[in-house]
Formats: C-alpha cells, sequence, structure tokens
C-alpha cells in the first residue's frame, strides 16, 4: 500500500490591515491623497481617519446606543434627541459587494449588495459595532425589501415609512407620522423621553455640522477651484461615522485654511480645467472611482447632488414656536420637502435643484452616475437630460458598478467628455 | 527638409495605427500592425516603421499624441486624448471631401461607438458599447474561424448569396459561434450565415446610432468598415447612404495627428 | 489629457466668485445689517410704536385722516389718531341711493383713492406691522407662548374653505349699507361690519373706555347686531389665543387690500429657480400660507391671506429666493447668514 502523504496548508489568519478588503481601501486613499499635490493640510485629519477606519480597522466609538441608518431620511436631530449616535451604513466596498452578491440577484444595485454584504460579514467594516437598532426608510424597492433581509441577518430593524409622492398633503402628514412613529420606537429603545432641551440641543448640534458643511459648500463655487472634489466626498463620506462634534471642529478648520488659500490665490486646479456637476448614485468610499477618475483626467468636481454628500446636509430646519411636537414636525417638513431623491414620481425638484446648482457654480457640464440596476436613477436619465439639452449644459451619463475593471471604458467616455467641455469654452472664448 | 510633421498612434486591443501629417494639415502616411502582447515594444516599432516607410526623421515629428485603450502606456507621447475625441477629428477632416460629416460610426476590434460632432468637429454627444463584444470586429473573427474564411473574404461572399440572409438570434458572440456551427451542419450555405452575421451586426451599430442621433452625414469607420457586406447591411439598416473612407482603420489615428498639429500650433501662438 | 498641475500661488490674483454687482462697501454692509436684524425683536418694537401711535396718537392731537387702510378704530374717540376707512366707507355707501349718483357720490370715489394711496405704501404690510388689531393678536400669541400652550392649525382643506368667507364679509360689508341705502334694512344696522368687529369693542378698552361692551336694547336689530359683536369678539379672543393672527383669515379689510395690491409699491417677491422648497418659510407663516413654499413660478407671491409680517423672509435660508421690495429696490432679503444667526437665537433661548 502505498498513501501519498498530502500536505495540509493550515489557514494563516491575516490581520485586516494586510487583506484584501483593506488594500481596496488604501489603494483609494492612496490615490486620493498621493495623485494629487499640494492637498490642503486640514485634510489631514480626514486621511488619517480613514486610514484608521478603513486601512487599520481600527474601532469607530460611539455614545450612547447606536443606531444604524440606510438612508439620510432617517432624522438624524432624533436619535441625538434621545442620547443615541446614529452611523449611516450605506456602504460602498466592492469586497462586500461581492459578498452581498452571494445571496442578493444578482442585478441588484451595488449599494444594496455592498450594504447587506457589510452587515452579513463576521467583522464589519468600519468597525462600529453591531447597531443596537436599524432605521431603514421605506424608500427605494431594493432598500424596503432588503429590510427584511437585515432582520434575518439578526439586527432589530424599524421600517420608517416615507412616502412615494412629495407634492400631496396627504404624504405630508403620513410622513410627519410616522415620523412621530419612529421617535416613539427610539423611546422604547433608548428607555429615555423627548424633551424639549434634548430636541432643541440635537437640531443646534446638528445645525453646526450643516454651517460648516454649506461654508465649504461655497469654497467650492470659486473658480478656479482651491479645493478638489475627492477632498470634498471624503469630508462629507467622514460625516457617515464619525463623531459629529469633532468632525465639525475639522471642517471648520478645513474651512479657515480654504478662507486663507482664498486670500492667498492659491489654486488646486488650472484656469481651464472643466467644472463638473457630479449627479446621482451616491459615490461612498471607496467607490470614489468616477470622481476621482474625472479629476485625474484633468477636471474638476465643483458640486454634487448625491446623498453622500451635498443632499446629506444642505437643507436647514426652521422653527417658529419651539415646542416638542412642532420641532418633530418641522424636521419632518425639512427631510421631506426639499427631498431631490429620485424615488418619488415627479422630479421637478431635482431638475430646478441641477440647474441651480450649474449655475451657482458655472458647471461647465454634468456627469450622471447610476449604478446598474439602479432602477430610480436610469429612469430619471431621460427627464435630466432632456432639461440640460434644454438648457444648454452638456451631460456625461455613465452606468457602472462597483467593480473596478470598467476603469479603462470610464477612462475614455469621462475623457472624451471633458475634452469636449473644454473644446466648448475655447470656441466661446 | 525642414518640414514640420504630426504624428498620431492609436493603440488599440487588436492592432496599432499610426498617422502621420504634415504641417498643412494633410495625410502623409500611414501604418497598421497587430498589437500583438507587447504593446509598448510594438507602439514603438509601428511608429519607427511608419517614419522609414515615408523617410521624415523622428526629430521632424514636433508633437505626438497617443490614442486608444492604451495611450497612457505610451509615454513617448506628448499628450494622450480619448479615442472618441480622435475619432471624431479624423472623420470630421476627412468627411470634408464628402461634404461634411456629423455621424460618425466606428466599429472596432473590441467595441463599438457611434459620434455626434459639430460643425467644428467637435463631440456633442457620444454613446458606447464596450461591455460586449456582439456587434464588434470580435464577433466578425469568430465567425471569419467557424467558417474557415479570411476576415478578407467575408465581405464577398455576402454578395453570394441565393438565398435571404439567416437570422443569427444569439446575442452572445460565444454562444453565436455554436449557433453557427449548428446551421453549417443543417447544411446552410456561408453565404447565408455571413449575411445573417453582418444583420446581426448591423441591427446593433444602428441601435446605437440611433441613441446619438442620426444626422447627415454618416460615416463609417474601423477595422470592420473594410467589409463590404457589412456596410451594406449596414447602411440597410440605417435607410441612409454611408460614407466609408479609403482607409477606415487608420481614421482616428489621424484624428490624433490632426490634433497633435492643432495642438503645437496653439503652444508656439501661446509662447508669443 | 494631461492630469492636473500642482497648485501654484498666484500673488495678489485671488480667484473670482460668481461675479455679483458689487455693491459700494458702505451700502453693502447696511444691506447685511438689515438682512441680519433680529427680526422678531424690530417687528416687536415697530408694531409696539405703530401701535401707541393709532391708539393714543389722539392725544397728541395727531390726525392722519379717515381713510386708513388698517383697524385705527374710530370707535377709539379720543385716543385714534384717524379713522379706519371702513367705518366711512360704510357709512358713505349707506347713504340714500339717490344720493350716491349725485356729487355726493363722488366723495366715495375720492375716499377710495385717498385709500389707495395710503395702501399702495406698505401694501399689506399695514397688516403685519401696523394694524393695532393685528398687534393685538401678537401680543396674545406671545401670552399663549408664556404659559407654554402649543398653537392649533387648519388642515389644507379647512384653509381651503376659510379663506372665503374674507370676501363674503366684503360683499356684506358693501352691500348691506347699500340696501340700508335703499331702504332695505334698517338704519340700526350701519355700518353693519364695525357692529361685529372686534375692534370696535376691544381697543377703546386701551383707552379705558368700556362704553362698547353693551347690548343696546332698543330695536330687535340693534339687538341681534350688539349680541353677534359680544359673540364674535369673544370668538376673536379665544381663536387668536389658539390659533396665530386668527381675525386676519375672515378680515374683510385683507380681501379689500388683496383687490387692489397689484399697484402696491412694496411687495414680496420670490424668486423661484432659488427655492429648495424646504418649506421653512411654510412652516414659520401664522396664516399657513402653503404657496409660499411650493409655488416656484410666481415672483409676486404675495397671496390674499398673507399679511406681509416677513416671517416667511427671516427664515429662509437660501439667498435672495424671498425678498421686500419697496419700488423694485430689495429691502429685506433672505440670506444664508441672517438664516443661521435666528435659527441659532431659538436654538439657544430659552422660552
Amino acid at each position: 500500500m502505498h498513501t501519498k502523504a498530502h500536505t495540509v496548508i493550515p489557514i494563516q489568519p491575516v490581520p485586516y490591515s494586510r487583506s484584501r478588503q483593506a488594500g481596496e481601501s488604501q489603494t483609494v486613499l492612496d490615490q486620493i491623497t498621493k495623485d494629487f499635490d499640494d492637498n490642503p493640510q486640514a485634510m489631514q485629519y480626514f486621511y488619517d481617519l480613514f486610514q484608521k477606519v478603513y486601512c487599520q480597522g481600527e474601532a469607530v466609538p460611539h455614545e450612547g446606543m447606536l443606531v444604524g441608518t440606510t438612508c439620510i431620511q432617517a432624522p438624524e436631530e432624533l436619535i441625538y434627541a434621545f442620547g443615541a449616535t446614529p452611523m449611516r451604513l450605506c456602504n460602498g466596498s466592492y469586497h462586500y459587494d461581492q459578498r452581498g452578491g452571494d445571496f442578493m440577484p444578482a442585478k441588484s444595485c451595488s449599494l444594496v449588495k455592498a450594504t447587506l454584504g457589510m452587515l452579513s460579514a463576521e467583522h464589519v467594516i468600519p468597525n462600529i459595532g453591531k447597531p443596537d437598532l436599524i432605521v431603514n426608510p421605506t424608500t427605494c424597492d431594493q432598500k424596503k425589501k432588503s429590510s427584511a433581509m437585515i432582520e434575518g441577518l439578526g439586527y432589530a430593524v424599524f421600517d420608517l415609512e416615507f412616502p412615494n409622492v412629495k407634492e400631496s398633503e396627504a404624504s405630508r402628514v403620513y410622513w410627519q407620522r410616522a415620523v412621530r412613529e419612529f421617535a416613539q420606537r427610539l423611546r422604547t429603545l433608548t428607555g429615555k423621553k423627548l424633551t424639549r432641551k434634548n430636541l432643541r440641543a440635537a437640531i443646534a448640534k446638528i445645525a453646526r455640522a450643516q454651517v460648516a458643511f454649506r461654508k465649504l459648500h461655497h469654497f467650492r463655487q470659486l473658480s478656479p477651484s482651491i479645493i478638489l472634489g475627492k477632498d470634498a466626498f471624503l469630508v462629507t463620506n467622514a460625516y457617515f461615522f464619525d463623531n459629529i462634534d469633532s468632525w465639525t471642529a475639522a471642517v471648520e478648520k478645513l474651512n479657515e485654511e480654504l478662507a486663507q488659500r482664498e486670500q492667498d490665490g492659491i489654486r488646486a486646479v488650472q484656469k481651464k480645467a472643466p467644472r463638473v456637476l457630479f449627479t446621482g448614485s451616491p459615490p461612498i468610499f471607496p467607490n470614489l472611482k468616477l470622481p476621482l477618475l474625472i479629476e485625474e483626467s484633468g477636471g474638476v468636481v465643483v458640486a454634487d447632488e448625491t446623498c453622500s454628500s451635498n443632499r446629506m446636509l444642505y437643507d436647514m430646519t426652521a422653527v417658529d414656536e419651539w415646542w416638542l411636537n412642532d420641532m418633530v414636525d418641522s424636521l419632518a417638513d425639512k427631510y421631506l420637502k426639499p427631498c431631490t431623491c429620485p424615488i418619488f414620481t415627479k422630479n421637478d425638484d431635482r431638475k430646478r435643484r441641477l440647474l441651480e446648482l450649474v449655475n451657482q457654480f458655472q458647471a461647465d457640464g454634468v456627469v450622471y452616475q447610476a449604478f446598474a440596476g439602479c432602477q430610480v436613477y436610469e429612469m430619471e436619465v431621460k427627464s435630466v437630460a432632456d432639461a440640460f439639452n434644454q438648457a444648454g449644459i452638456p451631460m456625461l451619463y455613465i452606468e457602472t458598478d462597483y467593480s473596478p475593471d470598467d476603469k479603462g471604458q470610464m477612462s475614455t467616455r469621462i475623457e472624451a467628455f471633458l475634452e469636449s467641455l473644454k473644446a466648448k469654452k475655447k470656441r466661446q472664448a | 527638409m525642414n518640414k514640420n510633421y504630426f504624428a498620431g498612434i492609436d493603440v488599440g486591443s487588436t492592432a496599432i495605427k499610426v498617422a502621420l501629417v504634415d504641417e498643412d494639415g494633410k495625410m502623409a502616411g500611414e501604418h497598421v500592425t497587430p498589437s500583438g502582447s507587447l504593446f509598448h515594444k510594438n507602439s514603438l516599432a509601428a511608429l519607427a516603421d511608419l517614419l522609414a516607410q515615408t523617410g521624415v526623421q523622428r526629430e521632424r515629428v514636433r508633437y505626438l499624441i497617443a490614442t486608444g485603450y492604451g495611450r497612457k502606456l505610451f509615454k513617448e507621447a506628448d499628450d494622450s486624448i480619448s479615442e472618441i475625441t480622435a475619432n471624431a477629428m479624423g472623420a470630421f477632416e476627412t468627411g470634408k471631401a464628402y461634404g461634411g460629416v456629423r455621424t460618425i460610426i466606428n466599429i472596432g476590434g473590441q467595441d463599438s461607438k457611434a459620434i455626434q460632432i459639430d460643425d467644428t468637429g467637435s463631440v456633442v454627444h457620444f454613446v458606447m458599447n464596450d461591455k460586449c463584444a456582439a456587434g464588434t470586429g470580435r464577433f466578425l473573427d469568430v465567425a471569419a474561424r467557424n467558417l474557415e474564411l479570411d476576415l478578407e473574404e467575408l465581405g464577398e461572399y455576402h454578395f453570394k448569396g441565393t438565398c435571404a440572409p439567416l437570422k443569427i438570434n444569439s446575442t452572445c458572440t460565444v454562444f453565436a459561434e455554436s449557433e453557427i456551427i449548428g446551421l453549417l451542419a443543417n447544411g446552410h450555405g456561408k453565404s447565408e450565415i455571413i449575411a445573417g452575421i453582418h444583420y446581426s451586426i448591423a441591427v446593433r451599430t444602428a441601435r446605437l446610432a440611433r441613441r446619438v442621433g442620426l444626422e447627415k452625414h454618416v460615416y463609417f469607420d474601423g477595422g470592420p468598415a473594410l467589409n463590404k457586406g457589412l456596410v451594406a447591411a449596414l447602411q440597410e439598416e440605417l435607410g441612409c447612404q454611408i460614407i466609408v473612407p479609403e482607409f477606415p482603420q487608420t481614421t482616428t489615428a489621424f484624428g490624433a495627428a490632426i490634433l497633435a498639429r492643432n495642438e503645437f500650433l496653439a503652444e508656439v501662438e501661446d509662447a508669443h | 489629457m494631461k492630469p492636473n498641475k500642482p497648485a501654484r500661488k498666484v500673488a495678489g490674483k485671488s480667484p473670482t466668485n460668481v461675479p455679483v454687482k458689487a455693491l459700494h462697501p458702505h451700502l453693502q454692509a447696511l444691506r447685511d445689517a438689515v438682512n441680519q436684524v433680529d427680526f422678531n425683536r424690530f417687528r416687536f418694537w415697530f408694531q409696539l410704536v405703530a401701535f401707541v401711535l393709532f391708539v393714543y396718537g389722539g392725544y397728541l392731537a395727531i390726525d392722519l385722516g379717515s381713510k386708513l387702510p388698517f383697524f385705527s378704530c374710530g370707535y377709539n374717540k379720543e385716543g385714534r389718531a384717524g379713522v379706519c376707512y371702513l367705518l366711512p366707507l360704510q357709512h358713505q355707501l349707506g347713504r340714500p341711493l339717490a344720493m350716491l349718483f349725485t356729487a355726493a357720490g363722488l366723495t366715495i370715489l375720492t375716499g377710495f383713492l385717498t385709500f389707495a394711496l395710503w395702501f399702495i405704501v406698505l401694501n399689506k404690510g399695514w397688516c403685519g406691522f401696523v394694524c393695532p388689531l393685528g398687534t393685538l393678536q401678537d401680543w396674545i400669541t406671545a401670552l399663549r407662548k408664556s404659559l407654554g400652550i402649543r398653537y392649533a392649525k387648519y388642515s389644507q382643506s379647512q384653509f381651503a374653505q376659510l379663506t372665503k368667507i374674507k370676501y363674503v364679509l366684503l360683499a356684506l360689508m358693501i352691500l348691506i349699507p347699500l340696501g340700508i341705502g335703499g331702504g332695505l334694512f334698517s338704519h340700526d344696522m350701519s355700518p353693519p361690519f364695525c357692529l361685529i368687529c372686534p375692534a370696535r369693542m376691544i381697543l377703546p378698552v386701551f383707552t379705558a373706555d368700556f362704553s362698547q361692551f353693551t347690548v343696546d336694547f332698543s330695536t330687535k336689530t340693534a339687538v341681534v347686531m350688539t349680541v353677534l359683536g359680544m359673540l364674535v369678539t369673544a370668538l376673536f379672543l379665544v381663536g387668536s389665543f389658539v390659533k396665530k393672527r386668527f381675525f386676519c383669515f375672515f378680515c374683510p379689510m385683507s380681501a379689500l387690500h388683496y383687490l387692489i395690491s397689484k399697484a402696491a409699491l412694496f411687495k414680496l417677491k420670490k424668486d423661484g429657480d432659488k427655492c429648495t422648497r424646504c418649506g421653512d418659510c411654510y412652516r414659520v407663516c401664522d396664516m399657513e400660507i402653503k404657496e409660499i413654499a411650493d409655488d416656484v413660478t410666481t415672483k409676486d407671491i404675495m397671496t390674499d391671506d398673507c399679511t406681509l409680517c416677513l416671517k416667511c423672509v427671516a427664515s429662509c435660508p437660501e439667498p435672495g429666493a424671498l425678498k421686500a421690495t419697496f419700488c423694485g429696490i430689495p429691502i429685506f432679503e433672505a440670506t444664508e447668514a441672517g438664516f443661521i444667526q435666528r435659527m441659532q437665537k431659538g436654538h439657544s433661548d430659552a422660552h
């Protein structure tokens, strides 16, 4: 008898920082920091943050209970008012996208696949720990259906009922009631009561962050740009999980530096770099593929209309009389009325917003990204393209997903688009 | 001779095309060679071959632009530009002789595109199919191989058919292989099969072109444009006359060379 | 295409912003001060001064005529600094019909013209900043707030119905005096609106005149009218306690204003392109006007219910989306800085 000896290759545990998943984040972070010269010094806070959280896998601390959100429609002010911490779970990692693809339909949107892939993982990156509750607004179909899946993965989920029609009074009342239901749920979760003082403080906290963001937003109007879009996206992506007070302080510092840059006349791009407005499915770190491609090809993303950046922080709440119910209703209105998400039946507000952004930021063209499988963004392409066509604003529509292997094709399209913008500018000069 | 020359090199996935243009913007020479696996080496060789062919010294080539998928790898170039812009410019220039071109259809080795340009040769709108090999030169390669023919023969076989072209149902190039073999086995003629393949490509391409908007005149370039059968099928699908240049493979490289000339002249002007 | 070149310091040349018409620095500073004013405090003082002027001005022999476009109640015999136009209007219309077609009838036209000239200066801003009855309602609202009680709201369908009432009252206010002049109704119904107007009973109280708080038993009509008046006043007090500017919804003066508001010099303008429809203006509007937030095409955004109190402008975070203009010149504009300052005050204010 002759037994063939076989070798057993022991499974070596690889520390996260050397895993392929971390490698994906490291590659993108290196692109952001090293491929461009003269990054603002205040951005180091954010570079370090992403290095720690996405590349080293360090734990992300939070105060009180952790409430995960899957959409910007979840009123974070309420979560803070109950002494809990909100964290946006929407994920941008190709690694998790692949993982989610194991049990999700092949044609689903990468973002939802990645989020579910992350939630199904043993060790979640960013390392936020297990949320005590996940709030899932019923916005798009895939998000809606993933609610049951997330529950199946062992999480407590709250379905926040969000209307599909924004114009009617009925939906406004429906949403106000849904927000109150949410407050009730938070009360059960945390065991605390909602008080005027706490809610006011929460509104004030978020308002401070919004004020800091708006200032950054306005700095991006300068022509030639003094800060690149890749940095702006990183800043807003950090808002997903960073402590809000440290985030606000870091952004305020960045604003100071930008004010100095404006005074000193420092530019981040050449004068003839095409200015691009980015809209559509949200770029979430590490999937900053398209904005990076645009800027590596000589363009600059001056503004965006996405829920991982501008839309998350722009609209501010006004309250007339600071009663508890009044504040809650004001919040509800703020989250619904100006929302330009494509899940609504009509998209007039989105079109107007886009045109106004092009105007304010002197954008030369628009890049519209839709994740393959995201029906709502895909279906709005026609009406948005028509609106831009009428206004004489060039638009490039790109359908893509999280996979890094279409970079060649993407760069051809983006370069061609930027070249046509440059040629147009030259002709008009 | 102290004349200035400008060159464009189109580093494609299947073939490398080089074009030379003189001071007046006229085509001075062009050359096509397979890409092989060593893009960089073969690109340098292609350029050297063209210069030897035309008797132009390398120092006289004042500006070189690289285009195509491999454009970033060719570091000897002074600049790189997307093949869409280059193709547009090339078609615009050659199209002047035909009364002006507004819509360009390009079928390459691995992709196909439709471009709409304005009256200055600038790209207004474009659509690409670079996700799927169906409707590209690769489909023709596969078909030729299965039918045991040379690529160059496909064109004449198209017109030899006595029956109507067969319909190829597979949307995927790989699956279409099995379909073609099956049709051959059932005794169908090569001509009808070839015509069917041409129409299959034509339908797909026409759809792409309609998305970008058909405006007179329509120009067709890329290697497969040498295939007269395919041109006939495409014309029928589009329902309009198509212009095919004498050297459809090198339109893009020619466009890159023209852009190289423009860029050089602009820099000279800036310096003054 | 070449990648982005490194940043270069260009001494002296700063990046240009979106081109904005550059204002003289002093003018810009004034504009900023106005746009970032503590709006609530400004309005409070303005209203207080106007109230004192029109309720007590009579003691200083101030008389601004009897064609005033707001409730400077004529029944406040000693203190009034002028008379609310509705009183002389009803009297004029109530003259025998035959007189209307004589030269005396012309006085109605000249009276109306004087009223119109007063009106066009502030448009419906008379309601929001000057009208003593309006101011009174705002004070009652302040009382409610200090007691920690929430306000009531109308639903949109209620709103749609209730807003028509002011036109009905305006029509009655014109038809009944004509009816009196034509002999159809008794003189005890004259002036019909003043008899039910809460200002008649309440404003004289400020000059220690309680004489209006009576039921006139002389005739049946008089009883009905004066009792009605009491009821309306009671309704007014309760209503304005639970709802901001309750009476203004039903005010016939408001209806009359709106009919001639096109000619006004002071206007509320909206730039729909800049509006994000965030609804902040709608939230703070005392009158719960939805159009202010949702209508993005109309430029002259003042509706018939609007009192031009400008709270909407004060609570709008989008620069230039809403503004109050006088003869086209922006007086008070929505600015981000103004919004932030006012909301921050709300964040930290203790109620």
